[in-house]
């Protein structure tokens, strides 16, 4: 697989919280003697409407974080939204409820397999994942398919880094994922109503495009259960189902992988699933969108405002073919 | 004298049917209100309130269908005057499901809302109801339904087709795949599922035994 070069993450410099602050919030909060961050971000105003500007000056502190925005600007969307209105058909398909109903999941002990077509396959638990790759924190936009958006601050690592460690063959082409299935605290896992575990998957080429990150928190925590917890994939060009959530096995394969959405209703879902405002859905406008937290529609923008990172993916292909 | 009384205690619980109905009708919206001034409608309000609207509209539909035989049923010719003010609930309800699609989700953008209209089969289909609904809640008046005599009640047989499309749209904007049901479809299935009952029982067999 010849390797490309491509477009940086698209982050302002400015827009990552330097380290110093982000680990000085860290002790701060260890010496208050908070559980979780989760509980005072919470608390936390909501962030701006778009077309206010972002806080004059850093108060320094969690205040902070809701003045940030993505690179094209666009303010973070509220904690509370981010965390409370989640796809996560595990759980329940009641997008509010998917946090209530996901109290019991605590994802330890973790791990993750990772195998089939590599050199060196391997099984990390979670702490070795945390110790082997720098977290880092990306702004990404995230547009789910039922014509809505955010805009999230994760924490992760990109994908391609765990990829190099296992060191695919030259046979593999994709890479499959897949979601636990652990139906003593997941009830909808037991409806029986759709073919869990939940399976996604992306062209080897896309996985290691340097935008595809595996994420292992938000808002600088550690993922809560409905985002996704432990480790998820992120993939910000994509309509959200593709960014697999609560991962347990990464394999490397041959042929094009099974995706659940895709095996449900494949003249709905296509395997690529890219942002495309020119490719409609029979049920959702593609071409707009609500921003949650906004009131009014916004365009949606082609590969989500990412097509200068990932064109060069999908050079010569008819995206309304493979949609 | 008699015929007096009787008028009188007629007028009376025709009078309670109709309190009962309109604080039935209005209830829904007085809540969806009452949510929406709290900020209770959730992260994604739009949404919410497209699909409750919707699902309001199309339980007081089926209702306003199911009234005579439950009537018939029940032995409670009383419900009579329900039948009509729960379909012209359903088509206000209707109505603001319209609203909330046009004007509070595309902002009375007309090209985008035509350009929705005409590119989703499901939109067609719950337009189409909608236009029915308009049509029969503007001849619901008694001074047309007088004018109209036989005709009246030969159009406003088309609720029963403007139920099925109803049906249709909503089992259409279910996530999901409609053929295997993988999917929410509980509540279109079950409101569907009382339609057909409903159907059925305006076949003429079936009719007459009652
Ligand atoms: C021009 C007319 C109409 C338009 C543009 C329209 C639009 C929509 C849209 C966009 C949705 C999807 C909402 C979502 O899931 O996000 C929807 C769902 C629905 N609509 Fe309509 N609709 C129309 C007419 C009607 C009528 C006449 C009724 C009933 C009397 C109705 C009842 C419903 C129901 C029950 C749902 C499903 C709600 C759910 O998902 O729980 N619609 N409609």
């Amino acid at each position: 697989m010849a390797k490309r070069k491509h477009g940086s993450v698209p982050l302002k410099k400015d827009e990552i919280t330097p380290k110093p602050l982000y680990d000085s919030r860290r002790k701060f909060l260890k010496q208050m003697g908070f559980l979780g961050m989760g509980a005072v971000l919470a608390s936390c105003a909501p962030a701006p409407a778009a077309t206010s500007a972002p806080p004059a000056e850093p108060t320094g502190g969690l205040a902070t974080l809701t003045g940030l925005t993505d690179e094209l600007g666009n303010p973070l969307t509220d904690y509370n939204a981010v965390t409370g209105y989640c796809n996560f058909y595990e759980f329940t398909t009641n997008k509010e409820k998917v946090d209530e109903q996901a109290e019991d999941f605590v994802p330890e002990p973790w791990s993750v397999e990772v195998g089939g077509l590599v050199n060196n396959p391997r099984t990390f638990t979670m702490s070795e994942i945390l110790e082997t790759f720098d977290q880092q924190e990306r702004i990404y936009r995230m547009r789910c398919v039922e014509g809505w958006s955010m805009v999230i601050p994760w924490l992760g690592f990109p994908l391609r880094q765990l990829l190099e460690e296992v060191e695919p063959t030259s046979e593999a082409k994709y890479v499959a994922f897949q979601t636990a299935m652990l139906p003593d605290v997941m009830n909808g896992v037991n409806s029986m109503m759709f073919p869990f575990p939940y399976l996604e998957g992306l062209r080897l080429d896309e996985a290691l495009n340097d935008l595809s990150l595996l994420a292992t928190g938000l808002y600088h925590e550690s993922l809560p259960p409905q985002n996704g917890a432990p480790i998820r994939l992120v993939v910000p060009w994509k309509y959200g189902f593709k960014s697999i959530k609560s991962i347990v096995k990464i394999s490397l394969v041959t042929d094009q992988p099974y995706t659940m959405w895709n095996t449900i209703a494949p003249q709905e879902y296509g395997f690529y699933a890219n942002v495309n405002p020119d490719v409609d859905h029979p049920r959702w406008s593609q071409g707009t969108e609500i921003r949650i937290g906004e009131n009014q529609r916004r365009d949606t923008l082609y590969m989500n405002g990412y097509a200068d990172e990932v064109e060069y993916l999908y050079e010569g292909m008819d995206l309304a073919v493979y949609y | 004298m008699n015929q007096q009384i009787e008028d009188r205690k007629q007028e009376s619980q025709r009078f309670q049917m109709r309190v009962l109905v309109h604080f039935g009708g209005l209830l829904p919206l007085v809540l969806l209100i009452g949510s929406y001034v709290r900020d209770e409608l959730g992260f994604n309000p739009v949404e919410a309130a497209l699909q409750k609207t919707g699902q309001i509209a199309a339980v007081f539909l089926v209702l306003s269908l199911a009234i005579t035989p439950l009537r018939k049923l029940l032995k409670l010719p009383l419900l009579r005057y329900l039948r009509k003010p729960l379909g012209l609930y359903a088509a206000f309800y209707a109505a603001l499901h319209f609203l909330t699609f046009a004007w509070w989700d595309y902002g009375l953008d007309f090209g985008l809302i035509w350009a929705e209209i005409v590119a989703k089969p499901f939109i067609i289909i719950g337009a189409l109801a909608l236009l029915i609904l308009a049509v029969l809640a503007a001849t619901s008046f008694r001074s047309v339904q007088r004018k109209m005599g036989k005709k009246w009640v030969q159009l406003h047989r088309l609720t029963y087709l403007a139920a099925i499309l109803v049906i249709a749209h909503f089992l259409l904007a279910v996530k999901g795949n409609l053929l295997t049901l993988q999917g929410n479809y509980t509540f279109p299935l079950v409101l569907g599922g009382v339609l057909v009952v409903l159907l059925l029982m305006r076949l003429p067999g079936i009719r007459k035994n009652n």
